[in-house]
């Protein structure tokens, strides 16, 4: 399980058909005609465990703002299953637990909710993982 | 962790979810929407089903159905549209009938509406004031009933019209700094939002009591209402009540 703040997520879509887009990585999952813009969605259950995310009516998009190249502020779309609740943590709640892996950096602190461990995301490290997101969006 | 690790993990995770201890409808048998006995011990502790653990992954677990096809046909659509955007000075207002006249008040003064079965008013006696109805009982407190009718100066309707009487009658609350205002209406049709740019300007021919009180005009499903202006009408019912 894992979580991302409330504050970044502009809105919580359910599944679309998305447009594949060859030659990316297998978790680029395709663009997302949101509202008459493209936004490009990464599967997280691909990129984080490597097995694409089930489609269930529980997985949905979650559609987060983080700031891209040169002071803008871009759109991601991030595939999830059992996106279903929201909790108030203090910010202290969140240990870290002491080793971070060198390729996945966003994958933060340990909070936990109901004996349940949950990892943080950062949405602002997850971009610069996906290198080809920024350069892409330059060229349109 | 590799591939084949973290797939077995999941799986095991969402079983556990599935299989609970007691049976799987509990709620409608030891719970509260049925009645063997001895009753849930845990009933005690959490009052009503949907506090219960069980009953909530019960809920969650309707979520891990599998997606149709039309569904995400469906929503691909919705969200390729552009989103409605509303206009800066877009009031939400309920609109309401008291006798022939529609009229609306911001959503934002109202604390709630109540069908008049449930009240009575008792009237004052030695008070005079066609404003004043009486008073009321609004869940244990005692709030004064007004008539807006009167206040405002409309006129009865047309008595053909008035055929079947308190079906659509209900009391509206209003909040105020000083406390709540409770007034009858005839009817109420909905909440609305309404745009800055589909207000009229009032006409100056309106009878003058009421369109100090009004604020605008608009159309709303060939019926004209008058949105009130709050703060004015709460200023006035206090003047009139001293």
């Amino acid at each position: 399980m894992y979580t991302i703040k409330c504050e970044n997520v502009r809105e919580i879509a359910p599944m679309v058909t998305l447009k594949p887009v060859p030659h990316r990585p297998d978790f680029f999952a395709g663009f997302f005609n949101y509202r008459g813009t493209v936004v490009p969605v990464i599967d997280l259950c691909r990129l984080i465990h490597g097995c694409p995310c089930r489609m269930r009516l529980s997985t949905r998009i979650i559609l987060a703002d983080y700031a891209g190249k040169g002071n803008r502020t871009d759109t991601i779309g991030l595939i999830a299953e059992r996106v279903t609740e929201t909790v108030r943590k203090p910010k202290d709640a969140f240990v870290f637990s002491g080793s971070r892996a060198a390729t996945a950096p966003y994958l933060g602190g340990i909070v936990m909710e109901q004996k349940k461990m949950i990892q943080y995301i950062d949405l602002n490290l997850l971009p610069n993982c996906i290198d080809f997101l920024p350069e892409e969006e330059d060229k349109l | 962790m590799n591939r084949t690790d973290s797939k077995v993990i999941e799986i095991h995770s969402t079983r556990a979810e599935t299989q609970n201890p007691l049976s799987e409808i509990c709620w409608k048998t030891v719970g509260v929407w049925g009645n063997v006995k001895p009753r849930c011990p845990n009933l005690e502790k959490v009052i009503h089903c949907r506090n219960c653990e069980i009953f909530i992954s019960a809920g969650r677990n309707l979520l891990e159905r599998d997606m149709p096809d039309e569904y995400k046909t469906e929503w691909t659509e919705v969200m390729s549209a552009e989103k409605e955007d509303d206009l800066p000075g877009t009031v939400s207002a309920v609109v309401f009938r008291i006798e022939e006249e529609w009229l609306a008040l911001r959503t934002t003064v109202f604390s709630e509406i109540i069908a008049p079965e449930n009240l009575r008013s008792h009237s004052l006696p030695h008070r005079k004031n066609p404003i004043l109805i009486g008073v009321v009982n609004i869940h244990g407190e005692i709030q004064l009933c007004i008539s807006l009718k009167e206040l405002l100066g409309i006129e009865a309707g047309y008595p053909e019209k008035q055929e079947k009487p308190a079906t659509h009658h209900r009391v509206m609350v209003l909040n105020s700094s000083e406390g709540q205002w409770v007034f009858p209406v005839n009817e109420i049709l909905g909440i609305y939002r309404i745009h800055p740019n589909m207000f009229q300007n009032v006409p100056v021919t309106v009878a003058k009591a009421q369109s100090t009180f009004t604020k605008g005009l608009f159309h709303l499903e060939n019926r004209q209402v008058a949105l009130l202006d709050d703060d004015l009408l709460l200023y006035s019912l206090k003047r009139n009540l001293q």
